[in-house]
């Protein structure tokens, strides 16, 4: 076998390169549930998943605010996605987190 | 006495008959370099909307305001009574005389090896170059300093143009200890330099036994990135591979040092009051 499919086989198995982060979150819109990303589709993905990570962070700082205007659970279930919508680990813990988790069904 | 009154009756003579001509040339001058100014200013303005380019948009300002200044210097010339031909004459001579001296002296003249809009490293300072004069480069630091450097000093230094690299390689460096599972840290930095989105595939990153430290070994991580996006993935890489480490228990090294300890007769002492005043002495208590 030579050793550029030997390489190809190793990249497709071992660890993928993801070309890219979003910050998944949902919110409640008159009773429906709807999952949103951000950035948005229209744009280009976080190349950062230590950037991506802070972001979901910051919003759910944000939104979990005491005396903030917003509604209570007006955004839930923040985390941080691949370029395939999968759920990604946090770098810092190894294990995937969810901030403002909210099983709503 | 007369001949004094006759030498300003001359005088006063000569004003009336040029004096008149002299001074309209004048309010051409001063009319005619406001004007120039004006227009140098408005065409910088409108040229920077169309053109990227900052150099030439400087260089087609400045050959505009010198045109017009000659047709200015002309227009005051004749009107201060000289011929026409004289005047071609001596904005042909003039012209003639630069154009020969940036000849001869070009060769001399210093050529920075960078332009408006590079960014660059010089000693110990790192920029984008804003502007160039033939005496000073005015360069943008990172933290938003404006420096002027000597084109001498720079000249006499080396230096770094990153326009001209538009890809870096990214080296994360790390000491473990010893007693740490080398290949486990090896394998886990590569991981994450293969999975990061902004390393590139080609060279393919690599991480390398660089050295058997006093207190540590010594691993490489290298990888290769936009020059634009260096900074931020090096950082980003730094922090993912402390918190990985932690979570896989591979502890980073710290300068330390190993003290050996060995067991021998302890010298003797004098009892009583001796040893009381030795004890005494060590810890600085009466």
């Amino acid at each position: 076998m030579r050793l550029k499919e030997t390489i190809k086989i190793i990249d497709e198995g071992w660890v993928r390169k993801c070309m890219g982060y979003r910050v998944h979150f949902q919110k409640r819109n008159n009773g429906d549930i709807i999952t949103d990303y951000v950035p948005g589709d229209e744009e280009k993905p976080l190349e950062s998943e230590v950037v991506a990570w802070r972001l979901a962070w910051k919003l759910a700082q944000a939104k979990n605010k005491i005396g903030s205007e917003m509604k209570d659970k007006e955004i839930f279930n923040i985390f941080v996605v691949d370029d395939f919508n999968n759920p990604v680990k946090h770098y810092a813990t190894g294990k995937i987190e969810v901030f403002l988790p909210i099983n709503d069904e | 006495m007369e001949k004094t009154i006759a030498e300003f009756e001359k005088f006063g003579e000569i004003v009336l008959v040029y004096g008149r001509d002299i001074l309209w040339a004048m309010v051409i001058l001063i009319a005619g370099l406001v004007l120039a100014k004006a227009v140098n200013r408005m065409l910088r303005v409108i040229l920077t909307k169309f053109i990227s380019n900052k150099t030439l948009v400087s260089s087609i300002s400045a050959i505009v305001f010198v045109l017009i200044l000659v047709f200015v210097v002309a227009g005051a010339m004749e009107q201060a009574g000289m011929e026409g031909i004289v005047v071609q004459r001596i904005i042909f001579g003039i012209t003639m005389a630069i154009v020969f001296l940036i000849i001869i002296f070009r060769p001399y003249m210093p050529n920075l090896p960078f332009k408006v809009g590079h960014f660059i490293k010089t000693g110990d300072l790192m920029g984008k170059v804003e502007a160039t004069t033939l005496t000073h480069t005015r360069l943008k630091t990172v933290d938003g300093k404006t420096v002027f450097v000597p084109n001498s000093k720079i000249l006499k230094d080396f230096v770094i143009n990153y326009y001209f690299t538009p890809e870096r390689r990214v080296e994360i460096e790390v000491g473990i200890g010893y007693d740490q599972d080398l290949i486990k840290a090896k394998q886990i930095m590569e991981t994450l330099l293969i999975e990061d989105p902004r390393i590139m595939e080609n060279p393919r990153p690599a991480v390398y036994v660089v050295n058997l430290a006093d207190s540590c070994v010594e691993l490489s991580g290298r990888g290769w990135v936009k020059n634009i996006k260096y900074w931020k993935t090096k950082c980003d890489l730094i922090e993912k591979v402390k918190l990985r480490f932690d979570q896989e228990n591979i502890k980073i090294a710290f300068p330390q040092r190993d003290v050996h300890l060995y067991h021998e007769a302890s010298p003797s002492f004098p009892e009583g009051e001796g040893t009381q005043n030795l004890i005494d002495n060590m810890t600085g208590e009466t």
